[in-house]
């Protein structure tokens, strides 16, 4: 009966092993999805016209829609400054919902059943050249209730990815 | 112990070993299964990285010496289709590949000057000038390359070529070009540079069931960079306007003369097979430059998706009898779309072929199954976004 036990006791042990190693590789591969999503939207919103036409005037994209695939040339915030709380709450404009598979599938500010995970991004003028450059930040979090970390400062939960880059106008 | 005590630990005793056993095989499963949808996530990263790592340098230019920017004021940058070595997709009237990328950029290097004699349709003797950042000639290297090095040759023709240095001696080199000899006929003055480039594409052999991301170095060597990759896809985002004249005059060295592309030639100058005054992206209507491509509809200022049909009907430049000839729409390229997806490279750990699985496998129960991981990315080229 003793050995019975023993041999109980590290069958249990090897079952929790094989059930923690599916939560690490379940979340790994979210972070690696969330990630390359994150990156998705940071390249996509670069991509965005922020510069000067022929005639040296600056040019802001400030409507195209990135939040529907393809993404639309009117309806949207492009660059435009994005509310304080951007990053904190699902605000429309700079929200959207995807798949597992990466698709878009909402951008509301609630995401629909088919959603994995919910993608925000801020856009922030620089303090110093408000016209010149603008901060972009852009937090991906697989569906869930994030608590606390959507007061305040925004901070990067595990299986979550925040992206940061600064897009600043320059002269040819 | 009595009879009954003993028949009834027997019975415990074979009631744990047969849970036991019927944990053990599920239990090997699922360690294999984990240990591989570990490497499918490890390969997927891999991949992701070094295509991005590469297109987001794509149109790197010169920044010393001649000093001229991006590639694309010259040439395009990057290719739909396999640009470079002995047999480049041009050479068989292939001009887009859905699977394939080739990129081209100047890296961080003082190897950054001009021709300092020309250099005809199949020359191979190079000399150079001597700007400030290139290192002093020695017989080991000129302006910095040596031998192995790859040079990008360019103007503002979009004449192009890619050679590699094959002997340097005192006040000039020798070079070497893959495939047929170089048509380009480039004058003094041309810019020379060292040069990063090379071609992605996807090894897809249904019969020997290998599937693999490719990497060619631009010049002989093709490599695999990740096994188990069965499906690749490159879409293009452009610039919905097309190349324009600034206000710069042509004249002026400092240019930019153009919002993006090659500028045109003075209005009563001939530019190879182009009309005067024109070239793959400018026309002339009355004495004066106007946009040869047009303003493509949807645009707005958002990138509109560059079609395979716009990205192989011309104009060509340099023109359409150049045998590394691109169609002039490549200049539009701002946004590359890259679709992945990235597979278990143990059959017994894939089901069969559907939502879950591109290539089927043997597996039969859902703990055996490791999917496919299918991820699509953006990739905003730095320096094709300059005016953006």
């Amino acid at each position: 009966m003793v050995a019975a036990l023993i041999v109980l006791t590290g069958v249990l042990a090897t079952a929790e092993l094989i059930s923690l190693s599916t939560a690490h590789n379940l979340l790994a591969r979210n972070a690696t999805v969330a990630t390359i999503l994150a990156e998705q939207k940071l390249e996509q919103l670069r991509a965005l016209a922020w510069g000067f036409d022929a005639s040296g005037l600056p040019v802001s994209d400030l409507a195209t829609d990135t939040t529907t695939d393809p993404e639309s040339p009117s309806g949207g915030t492009g660059l435009r400054p994005s509310p304080a709380t951007a990053l904190q709450t699902n605000t429309p404009g700079y929200v959207d919902h995807v798949s597992a598979g990466g698709r878009i599938v909402g951008r509301g500010a609630q995401p629909p059943a088919t959603a994995v995970y919910t993608r925000r991004w801020s856009i922030e003028p620089v303090v110093t050249s408000p016209e010149g450059a603008v901060v972009i930040q852009v937090l991906v979090s697989p569906i869930r209730d994030r608590g606390g970390a959507d007061q305040g400062n925004v901070g990067r939960l595990p299986g979550e990815a925040r992206v940061a880059t600064v897009k600043v106008r320059k002269p040819r | 112990m009595t009879l009954a005590e003993l028949l009834i630990s027997s019975l415990i005793t074979i009631a744990i070993t047969a849970a036991v056993l019927g944990l053990a095989d599920p239990a090997q499963h699922v360690f294999q299964a984990q240990q591989e949808a570990s490497d499918v996530q490890q390969r997927l990263r891999v991949s992701v990285d070094s295509i991005q790592k590469d297109l987001v340098m794509a149109g790197a230019g010169t920044y010393a010496g001649p000093a001229a920017g991006p590639l694309n004021d010259f040439i395009a940058p990057v290719f739909p289709y396999q640009a470079f070595g002995d047999n480049p997709d041009p050479s068989g009237g292939t001009f887009f590949r859905n699977d394939t990328i080739s990129f081209l950029y100047v890296p961080s290097t003082a190897s950054q000057s001009t021709l300092a004699s020309p250099l005809p349709p199949g020359a191979l003797d190079l000399q150079l000038d001597a700007p400030p950042n290139c290192a002093t000639p020695t017989i080991n290297q000129l302006c910095g390359l040596g031998a192995g090095d790859r040079l990008l040759i360019f103007d503002q023709r979009s004449q192009w070529d890619v050679f590699s240095v094959d002997q340097v001696g005192l006040g000039g080199a020798v070079l070497q070009h893959r495939g047929a000899p170089s048509a380009a006929d480039f004058r003094a003055g041309a810019i020379a540079a060292h040069v990063r480039l090379g071609t992605y594409h996807l090894k897809s052999d249904d019969a020997a069931m290998v599937y693999q991301l490719m990497r060619h170095d631009g010049w002989t060597t093709d490599l695999p960079v990740v096994d188990d990759v069965v499906a690749l896809r490159f879409q293009y985002f452009g610039d919905p306007e097309p190349p324009r004249r600034t206000v710069t005059a042509l004249d002026d060295p400092a240019g930019p003369w153009t919002t993006y592309g090659p500028p045109p030639p003075p209005i009563d100058d001939i530019r190879g097979n182009w009309p005067a005054g024109e070239n793959c992206a400018f026309l002339v209507v009355d004495r004066d430059h106007v946009p040869r491509l047009g303003t493509l509809v949807g645009g707005g200022l958002a990138s509109v998706e560059l079609t395979p049909a716009m990205l192989t009907d011309g104009p060509w430049c340099p023109d359409g009898l150049a045998p590394n000839r691109f169609d002039a729409d490549l200049f539009r390229v701002r946004k590359i779309r890259v679709t992945l997806r990235v597979q278990s490279a143990l059959a017994s750990l894939r089901g069969p072929a559907g939502v879950l699985f591109l290539k089927g496998g043997t597996a039969r129960t859902g703990y055996r199954y490791v999917p496919d991981l299918e991820v699509q990315f953006d990739v905003t080229p730095r320096n094709m976004n300059l005016d953006r």
